[in-house]
This record gives structure tokens, sequence and C-alpha cells, in this order.
């Protein structure tokens, strides 16, 4: 049984196709790199995975049950996070505040616990800042850590945003295009923390323009072209393949 | 160099006893019963600002805070006129009806949010308003309900008694204001109030990280519904009486306007200090003689807080700075009794 799978899976909005009848299946511990021109549907396919969109027609499952047609956060409380491309942060709070918001699924003491203050609540509270210093350690935000959010850089940012993804502890991680606006630094920075990531057995989908980083890390690289899939298959073959290239750059005009 | 006292702890703890001393003396330094009454009604609205301020943490913005005053008021003085209740059971009910009606409305309206939510907390008001006056045989209609104070408590050496003068009214506020301050204090400092922080920061960020929207903006619109609740059924004891007329919709701008110059962010001084300075401005600005000149005037203030103070701050701010200023100090004094 594949870790997640598409069936049919079909969104409409109003009369335009930004998904067409995608079948896809991944299997767990996968790094799978989706791939295509803008408006090619890729953002489309991780709201559709994320319960942010419902299919217009089609399911998909996750380890076997349905998902299609939760709510976002029904699906991520089953271990399915996703990093946004804008729309990354939470306004007005400092790097830490952040990561202790997305840290929700990390506490298992209840809110009456927390509003009185036992004994269990502050043990946890600690484990957990403990976990988010730790990860703030990792992705090298250490220094930003009481600063607001929004005035880290824009790659920073997007650290953050991966950062905070990676604490509710993913088993199957979405990444819409975390090395975009990156520079060549940071952009093997994100790759060699992805890398790591898959080690410890997270299943990753991400969302890539830059070709280094995705040869670099996916296993596997699927590519869409107006809501359709054209390839399907490792990197290095996938990338070389006629239509492939037709997509990105047009086809020839003699 | 002398030793260094640890000013948080030693300073404050003498600074709190004096301030609730002073507190608690109050109705012994205010002889003028107006001033005394103009002190408790502000604590009343108090409530109902904190109650607006708890729904705003979590990004929403209730227009209907007046209609759950209303509504806690109405309940209260029906239990007690109309089917004899005894008081405390009838201002315990208060609460809690106001509250079940904030959780039925919020349930169903906070699946929208945002402006049309306000919109209908708005019409809320409106509603409660014409069915006090239309529903004749339990409200009374436009005459509105007679209530009386609660009754007199016989404790050892001394009688509370309410129906005497505002003083004791003065006391019951008064822990009606620290147990409701307390709650939403706590409630502020704690994983929940992070998490209405966050889906107010950023909904569809929350959303994807585990956060059921909805379950967090009807616990702060509920919670804010029954203290509300009680600030209403304590409002409509002290003055003996609720009409239709009373609690409505310039009622929930007041309430607004006084979370605003007090401080949005601020859950518990915020509402405290905004509810005072703007209810006594409201008193002085009703005795002056240019018609409605209160309106123009509730605005400008409004305005000018929101211009001068850094964003969302409000007057808290203020208290705040003076707070640090003043009584925790920094330099090598030796401790010093501070008097404000």
């Amino acid at each position: 049984m594949p870790y997640l799978e598409l069936k049919n899976t079909t969104k409409h909005f109003g009369k335009l196709a930004a998904l067409d009848d995608i079948d896809l299946q991944i299997e767990k511990g996968e790094t799978l790199g989706i791939v295509g021109p803008n408006g090619s549907g890729k953002t489309t396919l991780i709201n559709l995975i994320s319960g942010y969109y419902r299919p217009t027609r089609g399911e998909i499952f996750f380890q076997g049950k349905k998902i299609s047609g939760l709510r976002p956060d029904q699906i991520a409380k089953l271990g399915i996070i996703r990093t946004f491309q804008s729309n990354v942060l939470y306004e007005g709070a400092t790097v830490v505040e952040s990561m202790l918001i997305s840290s929700y699924q990390q506490y298992k003491t209840s809110h009456w616990q927390s509003f009185f203050e036992t004994k269990a609540w502050k043990d946890e509270n600690e484990k957990v800042v403990g976990k988010v210093i730790d990860l703030v350690k990792l992705l090298d935000l250490l220094n930003d850590t009481f600063l607001p959010a929004e005035g880290l850089s824009h790659g920073y940012q997007r650290m953050l945003g991966i950062g905070m993804a990676m604490i509710s502890n993913p088993g199957l991680l979405l990444l819409d295009e975390p090395t975009t606006g990156m520079n060549h630094e940071e952009a093997k920075f994100v790759v060699d923390k992805i890398k790591k990531i898959s080690e410890q057995g997270v299943t990753v989908i991400l969302i890539e323009h830059n070709m280094k980083v995705l040869l670099d890390v996916a296993t596997r690289v699927v590519v869409l072209s107006f809501g359709n899939k054209i390839a399907d298959g490792k990197p290095e073959e996938v990338m070389n393949k006629q239509e492939v290239i037709e997509a990105y750059l047009g086809t020839e005009t003699l | 160099m002398k030793a260094y006292i640890d000013y948080k702890n030693v300073v404050p703890k003498t600074v709190i006893g004096l301030m609730i001393f002073l507190i608690v003396l109050v109705p012994v330094m205010t002889s003028n019963m107006a001033t005394l009454s103009m002190i408790i009604l502000s604590g009343v609205w108090a409530i109902a600002v904190m109650g607006f301020t708890l729904v705003l943490r979590t990004g929403q913005f209730s227009m209907g805070q007046a209609a759950f005053m209303a509504i806690g008021g109405y309940t209260s003085a029906v239990l007690t006129f109309k089917l004899s209740m005894p008081f405390w059971p009838s201002f315990f009910l208060a609460g809690i009806v106001s509250g079940v009606v904030a959780l039925l409305i919020g349930s169903v309206v906070l699946r929208v949010g945002g402006t049309y939510f306000s919109i209908i907390t708005l019409a809320l008001c409106e509603i409660v308003r014409i069915v006090a006056q239309e529903w004749e045989p339990v409200t009374d209609g436009a005459r509105g309900l007679m209530t009386s104070p609660p009754p007199t408590i016989a404790l050892p050496g001394f009688e509370i008694n309410f129906a005497a003068s505002p003083v004791p009214y003065y006391y019951f506020m008064l822990v009606l204001v620290a147990v409701t301050s307390l709650v939403f204090r706590q409630i502020g400092r704690s994983r929940m109030g992070g998490t209405f922080f966050g889906i107010a920061a950023n909904p569809t960020l929350a959303e994807h990280q585990g956060i059921r929207l909805m379950k967090y903006r009807v616990i702060a619109f509920t919670v804010a519904g029954v203290f509300t609740g009680f600030a209403g059924s304590f409002y409509a004891h002290f003055l003996s009486v609720i009409s239709p007329v009373m609690l409505g919709l310039w009622q929930s701008i007041q309430i607004m306007m006084m979370s605003i110059v007090g401080g949005v962010g601020s859950l518990v001084a915020g509402p405290l200090i905004g509810a005072l300075l703007l209810y006594a401005f409201g008193i002085y600005v009703s005795r002056l003689p240019v018609f409605n000149i209160q309106y123009l005037l509730f605005g400008t203030v409004v305005v000018l807080v929101v211009i001068i103070l850094p964003k969302g701050t409000g007057l808290v701010d203020l208290w705040d700075r003076f707070w640090r200023k003043v009584v925790w100090r920094e330099k090598e004094f030796e401790f010093e009794e501070v008097e404000e």
C-alpha cells in the first residue's frame, strides 16, 4: 500500500482545470520532486493534499485512509505538514513565539493544565521549549530567537517556515519552493537539512524550480504541465525527456 | 558595592500591598456616592471590555457585547422579579444563559468570521433590544423590569446591606473584576492564549499546524459571553431597573472604544484603564450643554489615542512605562518605599 496515493484527482476552478485526472503514488521514505512551469498545478497539488482545497473529482489516500475532504487541521494532525510559498509567518510574533505556536501538536497536556500551571504542564513545556531551541539552533536562527519574525531576511523567513513545519514531527513533509529567493549557500544549507530530515524517515514532497537542488535531493521526480502529469521517474531520466524540455522551453518554431 | 537587591521581587510586593490597601479603602476615601457609583459602573464596563478584548485576541471583532450584558441583565431580572428566584442563583444563571447564547450563535456565525461576524453581532444588539421590547409577557416591554438589590448578608458582628448604600456593591464589583481579571490573565498567558494569537495572526498557517479554528473562536466568544452576562446582571441590579434602551448599539461601540483607548493588546489592564477613563469622561461630557456633543468628543478621544500612542498599545502603555520607571528601580538605591 503506498504511503500517499492520489486517484483521478482533479481540481477545477470554474472551467479551468488546475489539475486534471492525476494519479500518483508515493512510497514511505521517498523524496519526491514536483516540477513544472508556472501555472502547471504544483501548488494546487499541495493545497489538495493538505486539505486546503477539496478535489473536484477523485480521491486522496494517506496510509490507506481517505483524506480528501478533511479539514486542514485534521490532515495536519495525521502528520502531513506543509510550508507555504508566501504567507509564511505569524504577524507580530518573534521567532521563538512563532515556533511555540507551531508546536501545538507537541503538547499532550490539556489547556486546563496550562491554565492552572500544573507541574505536568510546566514539565512538558520545558521539553517542548527544549525541542524548539534545538530546532532553532539546527536551522541557524539562534541569533534571531527573540526578534520579530518579520525582520528576518527572506531566506531566513523560509528557514523559519521549514522550522515551523518540522516542530510538529511530520511523517509527510510538503515543501513548497523552499529555496526560492535564496543564494547558492543558503540553498545548499536547505538541501543539507532536507537530506537530514529524510534520513530520519520523513517522506518529503518538494516543489522546486532550482534544478541543482532538485537533482541533489530528489529520489524521484514528477513533472506537471497545465494540470497534467507528463513524466514520472528518476530525476536524470525525466529532465532529459523531450516532453519535459518542451514544456519548459516550448517547441522549436522552425 | 552594596549588595544588590533583586528589585523585581522586593519592591512590587510592598507596592502591590499598598495598592490593594488603597483599592479596598476607596469607599472610605470617597464620601461622594456619585463618584463611588461611577467607579462601580466602570468596573462593570471593564468586564464587558475584557470580553470584547478576548474575542479580539482570536481575530474577531464582536460588536455584540452590550447584547450579552442585556441578556445577562434580563435573565436575572426576569428570574428574580417574575419568578421570584433568590438573587444568587439568578445571578449565576444570568452568566450561564449569556454563555449558552454566545455558544449557540458563535458555533454558527464564527464559521464565516471576519466582517460578517461583526455585522451579525451588531445585529444581535438590535435583535436583543427588539425582543426585550416586544416580548411583553416576559420582559414587560418598553417599561422595563424592576430589579431588587441582592439580599442582605448577615455576618457575625455586622451585616452587608445592599439596599442601604453603594458601598457593598463596590466590594461585590471588586470581587467580580478580580475574578474576571485573574481568569482572563491566565488565559492570556497560557497555551490557549498563544493559540488565540496564532489564529488571529495567520489563520491559514495555524490551521495547517493542527489548530482547529472554530474550536478556539467559539471558546473565546463563549467565555466572553459568560463574564459579560455576569456584568450585565450586576448592572441591572445595581441600577434597580433594566429596559430595552439601556444596552444597545451605542454601548457596544463604547465598549469597543474603551478597549482601543485602554489598549487592544492588553487583556486586563487595558480594559480597566480604558473603561475607567472613558466612563468618567463620558459622565463629565454628558453634563455639557451642547446637544449630542458626546459622540463627537468620544470619537475625538479615540482618534487622538490611536494617533499619539504606538500601534495597538493604548493608554496601558503609559501605565507600563510609569510602573517600570517609578516602581521597578534599576539603580543601586536601597530598597525604597515608593509613594505614587
